[in-house]
């Protein structure tokens, strides 16, 4: 059977804006796949083109193996979509939300009012069901948005920037709920983040998207062991700024880095550390701190891109 | 002004559309026994009305755009600033007031140019314009008052349709005299109907003095009790804001 | 269980969804109620006040002013209830709340539906205060009986969901609640250059011509006949084909604007 999600040179122009450039992929059933990328680098825009929201202006995309543009009622009978900015009305209760989405789904009376009570309580908004969406926080309304796009158990669930704005505990939560789903129920999940962690933490695999192209894929591990050799950064004065440069870059190529301090690619992973050290304290340079990380995400994307994605270190 | 054509742009429409629309409908109505003028057109009848309707829909705006720096707070800064408390209320006055010349002016050359007929001239034409300015300033001063004592747009804009309710139940549209019953009596004791009349007056017949005495002392008369209850309220937010 | 092989939804079942949401809005913010109401009732009471020695003229066919205002009134009313639907789409856009109605397995029609069934039933408020007010403080005649009040609610009726469909086609090309006033603007000039103060024959000039080809002229008079006389079927069916043609032409339109709702 054809993979659940699969885009072929699929692109979405605004005018002179190119948002979504050409993008390929192709998700396997039951896989979680991220989506990572700055704001602005077309993410959403992709989301809403395989959501059957947003025509392309050219490519094609198939999801549960109809066509968006062609049978996008019956890709909407597929899937589950919790968009950006939670799609509900501040007006209506829970509740009255999620009736109103069996309603939508076709689900019959009895069974619709047996899922809402039982989608409530697996997001946790069971007391808070009668009262008005208007007066939920953040998290509680994310939380509504996921429990009304699972009414009709979507084979492949879209979550557009699912945790932005949340808070840690919140955020923790919907991520363990994302991987119950995709673990009970193996459901298909395809989110986008812009957290490196988020993408880290629950996607099997990744694709980076930046400027509306895809730059690197595949999973979290091979796209970090790619970047290759561990990253040293050491922080030293001003003035010893040149001197430590130019010893350090003899164990590796030197990465971006803040000021003050330099980073290099360490070439002989994590033992060459000790090297560096010697080769510094034997220069006479007077090291202030020493940080060593295995590439992250981070280090993918601006291996890819020259630059680094917001609230990454440098 | 010129930045935000929605905010004048239906001022105009309404009471144009209005006009065009009686002057045909109800070109007849002239013949009806009673009728206080004779050998006019419906156009001529309501002329002066309808400017006056198209600059009462505009006065409003002052009032709302001073809500709306009470809600955003510039109206905090102004008050701390060196700006002496009585300008800050003329400013807006003067501001109604010159909006209401352009747009009474606008309004009563389109109507020339439909073909209206002033019959006092160029001195009933000024007698309108400043009739209609003034107007707009004293009952756009109640519309101050409201947004200094509520500091809330809505509420302000929610006050428009009063001054609607108001015009129609005056000789704006029709003369007095051809009213019944209760509607009739309230409509002849509307002081909106002791300014249009005069006005009207002028219009058709000729350029009076004493018509043009009695429109403004009424409206000099609103024009007080709606400034000193703006000074009175502006006052008290003072003390509030202190 | 897997719900994936559902039923497709029930188009009617979505419309109904729709209105019964509608409601429950109109009961949680009950001042977007109330210029709906106030607005036809005070244009009965002042038309056929100022207004009121207009009946001396030649083609009124009824020597009370009411009798021929309240028709207008009601129409106003109704027209004015059609755009409710506007403002619920406009703010559904805004909000975000549309793009779970779109990505629902459910036909656009049932959407429009849901939005003017809403609007038509919500217009069925201000028809009833204003014939309220008209027979009850304005001592208003019916001789065309029970089937001249059927003729009020019906086309009251199909011009709330007239406009409703107009306007939501404009919402649906704006997607803003500020483009309402547009659609106001095309309410307001199609109701008055037509017949809703004076009949035909005592209109001149251009408007004349105007209010002759405006299908709302018909209804209007279909509107209006139960008041000056008996209910004739050579009133009502130019009434019900102006409804008809109406009705499909806005069905239409709405259709076609929403295709291009693609944010």
């Amino acid at each position: 059977m054809e993979n659940p999600i699969v885009a072929v040179d699929l692109s979405r122009a605004f005018g002179d804006i190119q948002a979504v450039d050409s993008i390929n992929l192709s998700v396997s059933h039951g896989e979680v796949f991220g989506f990572l990328g700055p704001n602005g680098a077309g993410k959403s825009t992709a989301v809403r083109m395989l959501t059957t929201l947003l025509k392309p202006t050219s490519g094609t995309a198939c999801v549960a193996g109809f066509d968006v543009v062609k049978k996008a009622p019956s890709v909407r009978k597929r899937i589950g979509v919790a968009l950006q900015d939670a799609a509900i009305d501040p007006l209506m209760t829970g509740n009255e939300l999620l009736r109103l989405q069996c309603v939508l789904h076709g689900l019959p009376k009895r069974s619709g009012e047996k899922r809402c009570k039982e989608l409530l309580e697996r997001v946790g908004l069971t007391l808070a069901g009668d009262r008005r969406v208007g007066t939920y926080s953040g998290g509680m309304r994310r939380r509504l948005d996921l429990a009304l796009s699972l009414v009709h158990e979507p084979e492949v669930l879209f979550l557009d920037e699912p945790t932005t704005g949340l808070d840690p505990t919140s955020r923790m939560a919907l991520w363990e709920e994302v991987r119950s789903l995709n673990q009970e129920l193996g459901t298909t999940v395809f989110l986008t983040t812009q957290y490196l962690e988020e993408a880290d933490q629950l996607a099997e695999r990744i694709a980076i998207i930046d400027n509306g192209k895809i730059v690197r894929e595949g999973t979290p591990t091979s796209l970090k062991s790619a970047v290759g050799a561990p990253t040293l950064r050491i922080d030293v004065s001003e003035d010893s700024l040149e001197a430590a440069r130019k010893v350090m870059t003899r164990f590796g190529e030197e990465r971006p880095a803040r000021r003050n301090r330099i980073a290099i690619g360490l070439d002989r992973g994590t033992p060459g550390i000790t090297d560096v050290m010697k080769a510094l304290e034997e220069d006479g340079l007077e090291v202030h701190h020493v940080e060593l990380d295995e590439p992250s995400l981070d280090d993918v994307f601006a291996d890819a891109t020259g630059r680094r994605l917001e609230g990454g270190q440098a | 002004m010129l930045r935000q054509p929605q905010s004048w742009a239906p001022g105009l429409f309404f009471p144009l559309l209005l006009a065009a629309v009686y002057s045909s409908q109800f070109s007849k109505a002239v013949d009806i026994a009673g009728f206080p003028f004779q050998n006019v057109s419906f156009l001529d009848f309501v002329l002066p009305a309808c400017v006056i309707q198209g600059v009462l829909f505009g006065s409003t705006n002052s009032a709302s755009d001073l809500a709306a720096d009470i809600e955003n707070s510039f109206m905090d800064r102004l008050l701390v600033s060196p700006v002496s408390r009585a300008s800050i209320l003329l400013a807006r006055l003067a501001s109604a007031f010159m909006y209401g010349v352009v747009q009474a002016g606008i309004l009563i050359t389109i109507f020339l140019i439909f073909g209206a007929n002033i019959a006092g001239g160029l001195p009933s034409m000024i007698s309108i314009v400043l009739i209609a300015a003034l107007l707009a300033v004293s009952i756009g001063s109640f519309g101050i008052a409201i947004a200094l004592r509520t500091g809330s747009q809505e509420v302000v804009q929610s006050t428009f349709p009063l001054i609607f309710v108001a015009i129609f139940v005056s000789s704006a549209f029709f003369p007095v005299q051809l009213m019944e019953g209760w509607y009739g009596s309230i409509a002849q004791k509307n002081p909106l109907t002791w300014i249009i009349d005069p006005t009207r007056r002028m219009a058709i017949v000729g350029f009076s003095w004493k018509d043009l005495g009695q429109s403004l002392g009424i409206i000099s008369a609103i024009a007080s009790l709606g400034i000193g209850i703006s000074i009175r309220q502006l006052r008290r937010r003072l003390a509030r804001a202190q | 269980m897997s719900y994936t092989n559902a039923a497709d939804a029930s188009s009617i079942a979505v419309v109904y969804a729709g209105i019964l949401r509608g409601f429950s809005r109109m009961r949680r913010l009950p001042s977007l109620m109330i210029p709906s109401i106030l607005m036809p009732v005070f244009f009965v009471i002042a038309f056929s006040g100022s207004f009121a020695s207009i009946v001396e003229l030649d083609g009124y066919e009824t020597d009370k002013a009411v009798n021929w205002m309240t028709a207008w009134a009601v129409m106003q009313g109704a027209a004015f209830s059609g755009m409710g639907a506007g403002g619920l789409a406009a703010t559904d856009l805004e909000n975000g709340f549309f793009d779970r109605l779109r990505v629902a397995p459910i036909r656009p029609m049932a959407i429009i539906g849901g939005l003017v069934g809403y609007c038509v039933c919500r217009a069925l408020i201000p028809i009833t205060a204003v014939l309220i007010v008209a027979f009850g403080l304005l001592h208003a005649e019916m001789p065309g009986g029970i089937l001249g009040f059927v003729m009020v609610y019906l086309s009251g009726i199909g011009m709330a969901a007239i406009m409703g469909l107009f306007v939501l086609g404009i919402v649906f090309t704006f997607r803003t609640l500020k483009s309402l006033a547009i659609g106001q603007i095309f309410m307001f000039s199609a109701m008055f250059l037509s017949v809703g103060q004076a009949p035909i024959q005592a209109i001149d000039g251009w408007l004349h011509n105007v209010a002759a080809v405006n299908p709302v002229t018909n209804v209007i008079r279909m509107c209006r006949q139960g008041f000056l006389g008996e209910v004739t079927w050579s009133v009502t069916q130019p009434g019900l084909i102006a409804l008809a043609g109406m009705m499909i032409g806005t069905s239409i339109w709405a259709r076609i604007r929403y295709k291009k709702v693609d944010i």
